[in-house]
Parts: C-alpha cells; sequence; structure tokens
C-alpha cells in the first residue's frame, strides 16, 4: 500500500518574509550593505578632501597677485640682497670663533687671544656697516609696501562686512561702509623711484667690499689662510651678482598677472610655510614632505630589519614557545596609543639620546653630538616602533604562506635550516615582506601624534648640505601641521584651504603606497605550485 | 625481474623500532631489511606507519616536534642513523626523497637541478652544466625541457614536475631514494612514465616507494611490506604477497577486502 503522499516536495515551500525579504535576503543584504557604506564613505571622504582643497588655488594666486601688485616681491628682490650679506657676516664671525679656538689652543689666555684678533675684528665691522646703507632703503621701501598691503587687506575686510551687511537686508549700513578704490600702479611709484637710488647705493656697497679685499688682514693664525681665501671668492662672487639684482629690480613689472600654474608650483616646490606673516604668507609643500619622509625613513630603516628579521626568526628558528611569547609580545606594542609613544619620547628618549650623542667616542656618528632634544632621530625612532607591528605580523604572514612543501624539498636535499630559509623561504615570501614594509610605511606617514610631539615642529627645509646629520635636525610634518594649525585657522581662508592641500597630498600618498603594495603582492604570488 | 630478498645484501637494517609522536604510537617493534638496488614497495591502508617509517629513513620526521625513536634503531651501512654523532645534513645527501605532492622551487628548471650541488658550495658553471643535464636525461625529462631551461618549473605539467623532482633528488646523488607515494596526483599516463623511470633508476638507486596503488607496488617493486595498524605484517618478494600471502591481514587487504 503506497504512502499517503510520496511525491516530492518541489513546489517553494512558504518561508518567513519580513519586508518581502526572507532572513537569507535579509543577512544577505546586511553584509551588502555594509561594504556600500565602506564605498560611499570613501568616496564622501574623497570628494570632501577635494572640494575643500580644490579653492585653494584660486586664493593662493590672488595671494601672490597682491604679492606683486602691493611691492612687496619688488622689496623682497632687495632683502635677498640683504641676506647674502648677512650669511657673509655669519661667515666671518664663525671664521672669528675658530680663530680664537686655535689660539687659546696654543696656549695664549683670552686677552692675548683677543689682542691677536684686533685687526680681525675691525676688518669685520667694517665689513658689516657696509650694507647700512641698503638694509636703510630696504626698510624705508617695506615700510611703503607693508603699507600698501594694509591697505587692500583692510579694503577686503569691508567689503566682506558690506556683502555681510546687504546679505542682511541691511543696505543703508552697507553704504555707509567706506571702501577705497586702490590704484596699485600708483602706489608703487616711490618704490620705482628708488631705483636710482639703489644703484647708487650698490656702487657704494661694491666699492666698499672691494677696497675692503684689498685691506684684508693677515690670517690671525695660520691655519685660517685657506678659509679667509675662499671668504674673499665668496664675497667677489656676491658683488659680481650685484647687477643682477638691479636688472631685476629693472624688470619688475607689477602688472604681470600670476597664473594658476604658478600657484600650483608655488605650493608643490614651495620651499617656505610661513603664515599670518605682517609681510607675506607661503603655503610651500616642500618642508613638510621632507620632514614626512626624512622621519618615514628613519623609522623604516630602523624597523625593517627589527620587523623583518623578528618575523624570519619567530616563523623558522623558534620554538613553539618562543613563539608563543614573542609574537603576542610584538603585537602588543600597536597596543600603545601613539600619544603615549609620544609622551614617553619627549619625557625620555629625546633626553637620552641627547645625551647618548654627548659620549665623547660616539662623535663619528653624523650629526653627533647634537642639542636639539626632539628631532628627526627620535621621532623615528618611536616611529618605528608603531611599524615594527605591522611590519612583523604581516612578514610573519608571507613567510607562513610559502607552502610547507618547499622548505621540505630543500631539507631533503641536504639543506641547513639557514640555507633553506635563506635560499627558499625569504625569497618565495620576498613579495610579500615588501608589501609588508609598504604597509608598514604608510603607516607611518600617516601618523600624527609622535611627530607632532616628537619632531621638533620646526617648519624649514632641514639642512641637507651636512650628509646624514640631517638626522637629528628638528623638522614639522604633513600631518603634524594639520593637527597642529586646524584647530585655529579660520574656515574658508586660505590657510585653512592650504591644510586641506596638505591632507589631500597625504591622503595620495598613501593611497599610492597601499596602490603598489597590493600591486607587489599580486604581481609576485606564487603559481598554485 | 624480482629477485628474492637474500640475494642481495640490505642497505638498511630496521630493528625493533618503536616510534611515537608525542603520547601517540606511530610504529611498533617494526623489523625490516631494505636491500640495496631494488625496489621496497611498502603497502597498507592509511594510517598504518608507512609514511612514518619511510620519513624516519632520511628523520624528516625530526621537524615534527614531540616526534621520536623509543627504542630499536636503523642502521644504514651498520650506523645508527639517530646516533648524536651522525650528520643529518650528510645523512639527507645519501637519502634523497621524492614527495606525494611534486614540489619544485619557484625558480627555473635549472635552478631546480642546481640547487643540491649550489648548497655544496659548487660553482664551476661547466660542472653544473653537466649535473643538470646528466640528473635531466636520468629523470628522463632531458628531451622535453631542453629547450626551456632557465623558465619557471612551475609551467611544467604535474608529471613533468614529479620528474623534475626526481631529478633534482639524483643530482645530489644519493644512494637511497625515498618516493612517498609519488604518483597519488597524477594522471595514468603520467605514473606510467614515473613507474617506468622507477624500473631505470633501480639499477643504480635503493628505493623506498610507499604506495596506495596495488597494481603500482605488484608492476614496480621487487619486495613489498605490507604494513598495518604500525605492525609490519608481513615482508616478502612481491610476487610472493600477491599471490601467496602468509599472511590472511595480507591477503584480504592485496585483494581488496579491506583498506
Amino acid at each position: 500500500m503506497p504512502a499517503p503522499d510520496s511525491r516530492p516536495h518541489l513546489l517553494a515551500r512558504r518561508r518567513l518574509r519580513f519586508l518581502g525579504l526572507t532572513p537569507d535576503d535579509a543577512i544577505r543584504a546586511f553584509f551588502g550593505g555594509n561594504a556600500v557604506v565602506a564605498v560611499i564613505v570613501l568616496a564622501l571622504i574623497s570628494y570632501f578632501l577635494v572640494r575643500e582643497g580644490a579653492g585653494f588655488f584660486g586664493q593662493n594666486r590672488r595671494n601672490l597677485e597682491v604679492y606683486r601688485l602691493a611691492g612687496l616681491e619688488f622689496v623682497d628682490h632687495l632683502r635677498a640682497q640683504e641676506e647674502g650679506h648677512t650669511a657673509l657676516t655669519r661667515r666671518l664671525s664663525e671664521l672669528r670663533l675658530q680663530a680664537f679656538d686655535r689660539l687659546s689652543r696654543g696656549g695664549a689666555d683670552a686677552e692675548a687671544a683677543e689682542r691677536a684678533l684686533v685687526g680681525f675684528d675691525a676688518y669685520a665691522d667694517r665689513f658689516g656697516v657696509a650694507i647700512d646703507p641698503l638694509r636703510a632703503l630696504g626698510s624705508e621701501l617695506g615700510d611703503v609696501a607693508t603699507a600698501i598691503k594694509t591697505k587692500f587687506v583692510v579694503n577686503e575686510d569691508r567689503k566682506e562686512e558690506r556683502r555681510q551687511l546687504s546679505a542682511e537686508g541691511r543696505t543703508a549700513e552697507a553704504e555707509r561702509v567706506e571702501v577705497m578704490p586702490i590704484d596699485f600702479a600708483a602706489a608703487v611709484k616711490p618704490l620705482l623711484a628708488a631705483r636710482d637710488r639703489h644703484r647708487e647705493v650698490n656702487r657704494a656697497l661694491a666699492a666698499e667690499l672691494t677696497s675692503l679685499l684689498v685691506a684684508a688682514p693677515a690670517p690671525p693664525v695660520p691655519e685660517l689662510r685657506e678659509s679667509l681665501e675662499r671668504f674673499g671668492a665668496e664675497v667677489r662672487a656676491y658683488v659680481s651678482e650685484l647687477p643682477a639684482i638691479e636688472r631685476r629690480l629693472e624688470t619688475w613689472d607689477q602688472s604681470r598677472p600670476v597664473s594658476l600654474g604658478e600657484a600650483l608650483r608655488a605650493f608643490l616646490f614651495g620651499r617656505q610655510w610661513l603664515t599670518a606673516s605682517f609681510w607675506q604668507d607661503w603655503y610651500g609643500l616642500l618642508p613638510l614632505l621632507t620632514g614626512s619622509l626624512l622621519v618615514a625613513g628613519v623609522a623604516l630603516i630602523l624597523a625593517v630589519p627589527l620587523g623583518v628579521g623578528a618575523a624570519i626568526y619567530v616563523n623558522q628558528f623558534a620554538s613553539t614557545r618562543e613563539q608563543r611569547v614573542v609574537k603576542p609580545a610584538i603585537e602588543f606594542i600597536s597596543a600603545f596609543p601613539s600619544v603615549v609613544l609620544g609622551f614617553f619620547g619627549i619625557a625620555v628618549l629625546g633626553e637620552f639620546l641627547r645625551q647618548v650623542s654627548h659620549v665623547p667616542w660616539l662623535d663619528w656618528v653624523p650629526g653627533f653630538p647634537f642639542s636639539e632634544r626632539l628631532n628627526v632621530l627620535t621621532a623615528g625612532c618611536l616611529l618605528a616602533l608603531i611599524a615594527v607591528p605591522t611590519i612583523f605580523t604581516l612578514a610573519e604572514d608571507a613567510l607562513n604562506n610559502v607552502p610547507r612543501a618547499l622548505p621540505e624539498a630543500s631539507l631533503a636535499l641536504g639543506a641547513s635550516r639557514l640555507q633553506t630559509t635563506l635560499r627558499i623561504v625569504f625569497p618565495a615570501a620576498l613579495s610579500g615582506i615588501i608589501s609588508a614594509v609598504l604597509l608598514g610605511l604608510g603607516r607611518v606617514i600617516g601618523e600624527t601624534m609622535v611627530v607632532l610631539l616628537c619632531a621638533g615642529n620646526r617648519i624649514a627645509i632641514p639642512d641637507f648640505t651636512q650628509g646624514l646629520g640631517v638626522m637629528v635636525e628638528p623638522v614639522h610634518t604633513m600631518t603634524g601641521i594639520i593637527a597642529q594649525e586646524m584647530g585655529e585657522v579660520v574656515r574658508g581662508s586660505i590657510h585653512y584651504r592650504a591644510l586641506f592641500m596638505v591632507g589631500l597630498v597625504l591622503f595620495l600618498l598613501s593611497l599610492g603606497i597601499n596602490f603598489l603594495a597590493q600591486r607587489i603582492l599580486r604581481r609576485y604570488r606564487l603559481a598554485p605550485a | 625481474m624480482p629477485k628474492t630478498a637474500a640475494s642481495s645484501s640490505p642497505i638498511v637494517e630496521i630493528r625493533d623500532l618503536d616510534f611515537c609522536y608525542g603520547p601517540v604510537q606511530a610504529l611498533h617493534a617494526v623489523n625490516l631489511a631494505i636491500p640495496a638496488r631494488q625496489v621496497t614497495a611498502l603497502i597498507g591502508p592509511s594510517g598504518c606507519g608507512k609514511s612514518t617509517l619511510l620519513r624516519c629513513l632520511n628523520r624528516m620526521n625530526d621537524l615534527i616536534e614531540g616526534a621520536r625513536v623509543v627504542r630499536g634503531s636503523i642502521r644504514i651501512h651498520g650506523i645508527d642513523i639517530h646516533a648524536p654523532e651522525v650528520d643529518v645534513i650528510e645523512l639527507r645527501k645519501h637519502v634523497g626523497m621524492v614527495f606525494q605532492k611534486s614540489n619544485p622551487f619557484p625558480k627555473s628548471i635549472y635552478e631546480n637541478i642546481a640547487y643540491g650541488l649550489r648548497l655544496q658550495g659548487v660553482r664551476d658553471r661547466a660542472r653544473l652544466d653537466a649535473v643538470v643535464e646528466q640528473s635531466l636525461r636520468g629523470a628522463a625529462l632531458w628531451d622535453e625541457v631542453k629547450d626551456r631551461l632557465h623558465q619557471s618549473a612551475l609551467g611544467l605539467s604535474g608529471g613533468q614536475q614529479q620528474r623534475l623532482c626526481i631529478a633534482r633528488t639524483i643530482a645530489v646523488e644519493p644512494e637511497i631514494i625515498l618516493m612517498d607515494e609519488p604518483c597519488s596526483a597524477l594522471d595514468p599516463v603520467a605514473t606510467a612514465k614515473i613507474e617506468e623511470l622507477i624500473q631505470e633508476l633501480r639499477a643504480r638507486y635503493s628505493i623506498v616507494i610507499v604506495t596506495h596503488n596495488m597494481q603500482q607496488a605488484a608492476r614496480c617493486s621487487d619486495q613489498t611490506a605490507f604494513f598495518y595498524l604500525g605492525r609490519l605484517i608481513e615482508h616478502a618478494p612481491t610476487r610472493d604477497i600477491f599471490t601467496n600471502p602468509a599472511n590472511s591481514q595480507t591477503e584480504a587487504y592485496v585483494s581488496g577486502r579491506f583498506g
């Protein structure tokens, strides 16, 4: 006798539905939704960065235009000339210091040394005052230019006020706000008229410096002869540059327009980041970019051997028990909040490194001894600590992903453990290790708190002429400057937008690094063997 | 042509071998003499200890934590290979191994073969060239790859890769070659080639092969040892094992009634 209903159930069964979704659909929608949210957020952030940053170039163009219209650019040519002279004077005082040092080491007491340097000092003094007429001219013209700029700024403020008043419908009040028309061309007349005086001043300066060269004192100590000769050559070069400066003033054209490209170049290759200045604001990326790269470079130099070495040891040589201790220990480092690390850097590491640098037998190390507690090295050491867990974990994964069959085959051929690691496992994991290093770099470039606290925050391109000594100079970084200044700027101002541009550069840098890391990982991944 | 066990002096002698992975005993009192220049097949159901025994012969088990010989000895040319004065690296040069899954290095074909010699510090290009050619010929692979020696070994087919691994093994001129189910991942054509190769190799090498494939054991081995639950049940010339087994479990296994 057949069963009451032996037909198979092929028809759709009734399932629980909510908003027309089965539980399966709902779960799928949940996960898909999360992925979509991630993509949307990324797109929104990128859009926001670009939108806020893009206005910068227009504003910076206006900024540079005013720099030119108000004649600040004109005066800066003069100032450059002054600075050239100042550098030479500084050189002279350095030479004096060296001479004094030599004399006292040669057995002379302080008084005798001073006496021996009398001739040199007279020379140096005459050299120093030679610039005074030019400096006076520069300061006079500077006042003119600043006055023009101040007038412009006041006018801009009034225009803004007017705009706001009319926007609020208070037209009568808006009418009363007075906007003075500025005739830039007329305003810079005094500057242009001063060119003849400048030529005269220059002629006198050239004559004075040349006559000083002839009357140069005998070197107070024989060792300085060469340095003095070099100084003489520098002075001659300086004097021969003077006509070029005159020509630059001659051809200076107030009405030459500033192109957007110039505004872009002034940002990307600008060598100064100078804000809220009474003279002229500069938004140049280079000091910040070099600072960030230097710190990241030092961090990687320290972190790559540590991280990769530890990964190789743990993966290839450590016993299970060692692995159980070392792996969590290294990964635990990343549990330190970076502000705590920065605090540690200020309180302990900076001072410690400074004292180490003063150990006499370490003075062969480039840059040692140094006096700045907070510098590239201090920040780099701490950033290395932050990069090590990333590099270690990812490199260890890469080593772990090498199929066990490969080291087995190598060992079976009579290779030692070390040979197997170096010749088979390491090369097979290399792409993964490189991408681990790159991701470590991305981590370090984006790190903010440590560099803000420990890098020294001096906004200037470090002095590369000292070679590796550049490692102990204080720098500022892209991340640090954003964190430091974003809180103080007026929304929508040029400074605000400049910070967004820095953020955008940072974002693109990180994006590039991550992209590269993934490309490398994919390209060199082992073919399934 | 299969010979009898007595006709050839043993190169490996295993006596009363007990072997443990941690607390688990994998081999119980195994006694086995492996004759020189013959093919000895180790057969038995999964988990019977045949692979463990194979990996004892070149001490690959050293890599597994907690794995150790508890009792008994393995002697090669009369030397106990677990004695402290034995250098495991030297041992592995004498006892080569071919794995179940072909595992060429992610290098060129040439470098795969030259690897063993480079480990020993050989830099002489002419000698390396000679050994590479000789080994590839020995593994019947030369004609197929001689034009692409410097291309990646990963581009070879599965059967070619396995023959490459055999060539890599014979490049360091071992006396004994261990094969751990070398054909289990290959198709019948590639398998036939490897079996043919084994027949050629037995003139110069002593071969121990672990196999699940009863026909393979019957076709290409001189001696067969049947393992069950960590014990050596029967060891005899292959023809006897397959036609006239002394033990009823052996008979049940070779005739396919269990395993």
